[in-house]
């Protein structure tokens, strides 16, 4: 009885510190938003300060209402209070690493981690000798504990050499020198949250606050999901956030990015068709050349239509990656779809070339882009090579005076972009070879049975079962397809020199959007391009879904 | 239980020592390693000088120059007192030396002293991400602008405030790194097969001019389908090269419009064009021509200094010559340059400056030149005597007569009055579809200013 009322008025005590640390936690967010905006304190750019005051005001209100919550012993309180102590937590412990210098520490890293693998090994021997009795039999002069003990000791021992040779005591001099210097204020929030946490989190708090089941359920559930979702939070939502508040200002990258609206928009879409008095007519005699940019021209006899644009390579862009899209699609999926239904057969060797057709879907861009750009060589390269030989074979065997094409792969304008088709339709086709195979299994084989009673042929077969019960995975993968030809940028930027290609040929929308980004520092456009991009490739797949939609009717 | 708990700890001790590892390099302030004990009571009483990190780029085109790179910052590192040096090699196959760059400059991890392109200069000094270090080297006893080439000196003491240039202009950006230019080099042996005369012959009797550049390609061209008389990459450059020794140029004389549909630009392009249509005696245009020329089959490959050290390796006679002079009667050649420039946020300028000082001195350059790929950016006859012991290939002279004064090279160099990258994004295309047959001189001179004038806001 004592021990509980003891338990009890701790309990209590905690409560009460708990109440008073969310009024004060509230008030150090007011206190922040003040600072940001009054102080010298905090950053420059108009939309970091409003980001951050946004944060620090909900912050301040959630802890608030906390606080109200615990004093009326409410759960919601305890919810409110976790989220807000674990999410602090969370940034405190980022801001501890980051002032420690673990993050830019890549190259430390490679260079230091590498020279205490080999002592890893000891700690592997270690362990093995601690198990070894498991599954050995062991002569009696040795007993079971020494072994134990000593295969511990190696292990330990290998641990320790492992640790000296990573530079683990410079690196703790290090990391606590640096939070010395800079990072006092982040450890002690690491510890104040953590505290905070545990005097939340633990039972007696929790049932003085009147938890149930269900309440620890939801906790647990979105503790285990935080990793995920903080990850998505902080390397996918907010990204794509920031970029869309880009795309409406002058950003470079370096200098406090200015608010100009839809002007990267405006630029984008800027376009003028003019009438042509003759077909050669040049472009400045029919729109402001000081704006606008010729594109292209489609000639209707003697005169023609002039297609001009503010941004012509944007365009041009778009135009490639819709070529490529509307080739590289079909191309990577229909010979997936044949190739499946070969290797769905019950052949011998079947599992061995299955594996090798998803061999090119593993491989790495740059190195296969690097091995097709010398194949695709129109002097040195193989391909000419082999097409060289199989004219002069035909040639000589048909006494013919076929002429050997001598193609320019990557260097011709007409022929570049195939280049590239060709790349991804093969690096992409067994991937889809796959999709498609798991999609054959779960065929119903009496589906088949009954056509070959009622008499149908292989193609009948293929044609009215094999294609239209793959319809769910047709879409699946023409849909992924098309969202990953539409996003084409690696092939590309190592295949060709310079990347977009002869006359912009292999100018794609999202080396474009690089181009325009990293290379000549218009950050903010190219967050116009990125969206405009998306909103094509989001009405490129909303069409699939409507088409799928109709076409369902084998789904169910 | 227990053994899962030891697999917990023994793993939870790798995640930290992954940490260690990372923070494991050495700190921005470290005590200095060893100090000399005090010669007086007052020097005793100072506070012990601190050891300053200064990490720097460059970009190698080959592990010989890594190297030879790291190996000279272990030696500055000795020499300068008070100041530690991280080499940084810059550049992946997947991701280009600039490129990483600005990132690492917008993410404000980029090294304290760097080296750029030159025509990237402007852009760096108009955002204020390098620094502007004419008073430091105001300040420097011996310094002088003059110790380097002009042509690369002009731009980086260019000020875009007053438009001055020169030692007294107020602005001084960085220092070149080296400078090169380019030349043919000749497969003698396809040379001699073709029965062609030998260019650098010609050269020294002063006969390589245009025609007889021509008639070589030509006569070896002959020798075979998979044979190719000239090969040149796909830049600014080559293309470049033959408008200026046409008479023309990229831009007008201040720099600040497009001058490309000037009739000898035109005519300098159309030389460039007739190489790869109407003669057909180069390798096409867009493909690398590096690959057949050391597979023995380009006889004149043009490229800079900086190709050398890969030529070294082939296995036929080779060596180099000047480019052939055009209409004009120069070569119309390029000063190609880069310089060592200092970050703007840097927080180590004065010692910044002293690492861009040891980087350029002589000695120093020496030592890369002596790789052969480029040659010393200082204006002294000792730094070109020694250039022309580093052999292959043994007409050296070849490249210091493409930079003299009297074969009239223009220095590479950044846009102060416009974007040198918008301006080559729109430029470079439109002159590869020329050379491919895609679009008529013609049709190019009456367009091109028209779009290349919008790089000049």
């Amino acid at each position: 009885m004592n021990v509980s009322s003891a338990k009890d008025t701790r309990t209590e005590l905690i409560l009460r510190i708990l109440i008073i640390w969310r009024l004060l936690f509230a008030l150090i967010a007011v206190g922040g938003v003040i600072a940001i905006w009054v102080g010298s304190f905090g950053p420059g750019a108009l939309w970091q300060k409003m980001l951050i005051t946004i944060l620090l005001s909900i912050a301040s209100i959630f802890s608030a209402i906390g606080a109200a919550q615990i004093r009326r012993r409410a759960h919601a309180g305890r919810m409110i209070s976790l989220a807000l102590d674990y999410l602090a937590f969370f940034a405190s412990a980022v801001l501890v690493l980051n002032i420690g210098g673990v993050f830019i520490g890549i190259d430390s890293l490679a260079e230091n981690f590498g020279r205490g693998i080999p002592y890893l090994g000891i700690v592997l021997a270690g362990y093995f000798l601690s198990i070894l009795d498991d599954y050995l039999p062991l002569p009696k002069q040795i007993s079971e504990s020494s072994l134990k003990r000593v295969g511990r000791w190696v292990a330990l021992a290998g641990f320790i050499l492992f640790l000296w040779n990573v530079n683990a005591v410079n690196g703790i001099l290090n990391f606590f020198g640096r939070l010395l210097e800079n990072g006092i204020f982040a450890t002690l929030g690491v510890v104040v949250f953590s505290a905070a946490i545990w005097g939340m989190w633990r039972q007696p708090t929790a049932q003085a606050l009147h938890a149930k089941t269900g309440h620890e359920q939801i906790l647990n559930g979105w503790l285990f999901l935080s990793p995920n979702l903080l990850g998505f939070l902080i390397f996918f939502a907010g990204p794509l956030v920031l970029s869309f508040y880009f795309s409406f200002t002058d950003s470079d990258a370096f200098n406090t990015p200015k608010w100009i609206g839809f002007e990267n928009y405006a630029k984008l879409l800027n376009i003028r068709f003019a009438t042509l008095s003759s077909a050669n007519q040049l472009a400045r005699e029919v729109v402001n050349i000081k704006i606008y940019d010729e594109v292209g021209r489609f000639r209707i006899g003697n005169t023609g239509i002039l297609f001009a644009a503010a941004d012509k390579f944007f365009w041009i862009a778009l135009r490639n990656t819709l070529t490529f899209a509307l080739l590289a699609v079909p191309l990577s999926v229909i010979p997936a779809l044949l190739l499946s239904n070969v290797l769905n057969s019950k052949l011998p060797g079947m599992k061995f070339f299955r594996a090798v057709y998803f061999m090119p879907s593993i491989a790495a861009v740059v190195g296969i882009s690097l091995v097709w750009q010398w194949l695709y060589n129109a002097t040195i390269g193989y391909i000419n090579y082999f097409i060289t030989l199989g004219v002069e074979f035909w040639n000589n065997l048909f006494n013919t005076a076929l002429v050997d094409p001598k193609i320019q792969w990557v260097s011709d304008e007409k022929t570049a972009l195939l280049a590239v088709i060709i790349i991804a339709a093969w690096q992409t086709m067994g991937f889809n070879t796959v999709l498609f195979l798991a999609g054959l299994q779960n065929i119903p084989g009496e589906l088949y049975e009954a056509a070959t009673v009622d008499g149908a042929g292989t193609w009948d077969k293929f044609w009215r079962i094999t294609l239209p019960m793959l319809a769910p995975t047709t879409f699946y993968v023409v849909t992924t397809t098309t969202i990953q030809a539409m996003q084409v940028f690696e092939q590309v930027f190592i295949l060709m020199n310079p990347p977009e290609g002869p006359n912009n040929s292999t100018l794609t929308l999202v080396l474009y959007l690089y181009r325009s980004g990293f290379q000549n520092f218009k950050q903010g456009y190219a967050s116009a391009i990125a969206w405009v991009l998306f909103i094509v490739i989001f009405g490129l797949t909303l069409i699939q879904f409507q088409r799928q939609r109709k076409s369902s009717i084998y789904e169910s | 239980m227990k053994n899962s708990l030891l697999t917990k700890a023994f793993g939870l001790l790798v995640i930290a020592s992954f940490v260690l590892a990372a923070c494991g390099g050495t700190r921005a302030t470290q005590p200095p390693a060893e100090t000399e004990a005090p010669a007086t009571e007052e020097v005793m009483t100072e506070a012990p000088a601190m050891e300053v990190e200064l990490r720097w780029r460059t970009r190698p085109d080959n592990q010989e120059e890594i190297n030879v790179y790291s190996q000279i910052s272990k030696e500055l590192d000795a020499e300068l007192d008070g100041i530690t040096l991280t080499y940084e090699p810059g550049g992946t196959e997947g991701s280009n030396y600039q490129d990483q760059l600005r990132a690492e400059v917008a993410a404000g991890t980029a090294p304290d002293v760097f080296w750029i392109p030159g025509t990237d200069v402007a852009d760096f000094a108009t955002r204020g991400l390098i620094l502007n270090i004419a008073d430091l080297a105001a300040k420097t006893e011996g310094f002088d602008v003059n110790a380097f080439y002009p042509g690369p000196m002009y731009h980086l003491t260019y000020n875009p405030e007053t438009n001055k240039t020169g030692a007294d202009s107020g602005a001084l950006w960085g220092l070149p790194r080296d400078v090169s230019t380019f030349a043919l080099y000749l497969n003698l042996d396809l040379i001699n097969e073709a029965g062609a005369p030998d260019p650098r012959e010609l050269a020294k009797q002063g006969k390589w001019d245009w025609n007889a550049f021509l008639d070589v390609a030509q006569k070896t061209r002959a020798l075979g389908s998979d044979i190719y008389g000239y090969g040149a990459s796909a830049w600014w450059g080559p293309n470049g090269a033959w408008i200026n020794a046409a008479g023309g140029s990229f831009f007008n004389a201040d720099r600040t419009a497009c001058a490309l549909n000037t009739p000898e630009a035109l005519k300098g392009l159309d030389f460039q064009r007739s190489l790869y249509a109407d003669y057909d005696v180069a390798v096409p245009y867009g493909e690398d021509p590096e690959p057949p020329f050391r597979a023995g089959k380009v006889a004149m490959f043009q490229n800079g200094r900086w190709a050398t050290p890969g030529v070294r390796t082939v296995t036929f006679n080779w060596d180099v010559v000047e480019l052939p002079n055009g209409p004009a009667g120069t070569p119309g050649n390029w000063l190609f340059w880069g310089a060592y420039v200092i970050n703007a946020k840097t927080a180590h300028p004065e010692e910044a400056w002293k690492l861009v000082q040891a980087l350029t001195t002589a000695e120093t350059q020496g030592k890369v030149a002596a790789l052969g790929a480029n040659i010393p950016s200082r204006v002294s006859q000792e730094a070109l005597d020694a250039f022309l012991t580093f052999t292959p290939p043994a007409n050296n002279q070849a490249f210091l007569n493409g930079i003299a004064d009297s074969a009239k090279p223009t220095a590479e160099g950044p846009l102060w009055a416009g974007s040198w990258p918008e301006f080559d994004k729109i430029v470079g295309p439109a002159i590869q579809g020329v050379l491919t047959g895609a679009t008529t001189v013609e049709q190019f001179g009456a367009t091109i200013c028209d779009e290349a004038n919008k790089a000049f806001p």
